[in-house]
């Protein structure tokens, strides 16, 4: 089984789109998926704000076409791409201690479900060690 | 095939995926070959242009036998053979 680990250390809504989007081909090519988020992801990744991501990363004039876009195409929102890749591989979120610690949190009930569990920089680099993909975004 | 071979095929499991855009077909292909067994044949109509590449590349890659894809009004039929 091929390994892919990606850093992830945006919120922004259309990086979390492009992540999602990955996650689900790497999902049907049958990959093991390592998602560590880092730095400010971790906001994303909050039980009380996952829902409501809506900033862009950049050109943010295109912000409401972006949306109605993908509003118009039916596409999945960003945590059910997230889900959909779990549900159908072996993949699993961590979340860095320090991601958590900028985003005000730091126990796994501060996360949605999404998240397997809180880990250090290390674990991160291991797996980026043994992965045969890696994608930072 | 030709395509009358490939329309007159018996179709084991059809994945409806045109209401979706990459990567929704794909995915739906993916859940649904897990639903039939080696040597039955599903069909995935999309009309999404990147899964019209990426479905066969994907089935070769995992095993399954690519038998060719239709073209109809707006959308394609993609037929594949599970491995």
């Amino acid at each position: 089984m091929a390994k892919m680990t990606m850093g992830l250390s945006t919120s922004s809504i259309d990086k979390l789109i492009s992540a999602g989007v990955i996650l689900s081909g790497a999902a049907a090519d049958d990959m093991e998926v390592n998602v560590f988020v880092l730095v400010n992801a971790g906001h994303a990744f909050l039980k009380n704000k996952a829902a409501d991501i809506s900033n862009m990363s950049e050109d943010i004039q295109t912000s409401e076409e972006f949306k109605a876009s993908l509003e118009k195409l039916s596409t999945p929102s960003w945590i059910e791409f997230f889900e959909m890749a779990k549900e159908l591989t072996e993949m699993k979120v961590h979340i860095c201690s320090l991601a958590g610690k900028i985003a005000g949190a730091d126990k796994m009930e501060d996360f949605i479900d999404l998240v397997d569990d809180i880990c250090g920089i290390g674990e991160y680099i291991e797996s980026v060690q043994e992965s045969d993909v890696n994608i930072f975004i | 095939m030709t395509n009358e071979e490939l329309q007159a095929l018996n179709v084991d499991k059809s994945v409806d995926a045109r209401g979706t855009a990459c990567p929704g077909p794909l995915l739906a292909a993916k859940k649904a070959i897990g639903e039939i067994n080696s040597g039955q044949i599903m069909e995935v109509l999309s009309a999404d242009e990147g899964t019209r590449k990426d479905i066969p590349k994907w089935a070769a890659k995992k095993g399954h036998e690519y038998l060719g894809t239709v073209e109809d009004s707006g959308y394609f039929k993609i037929y594949m053979k599970k491995g």
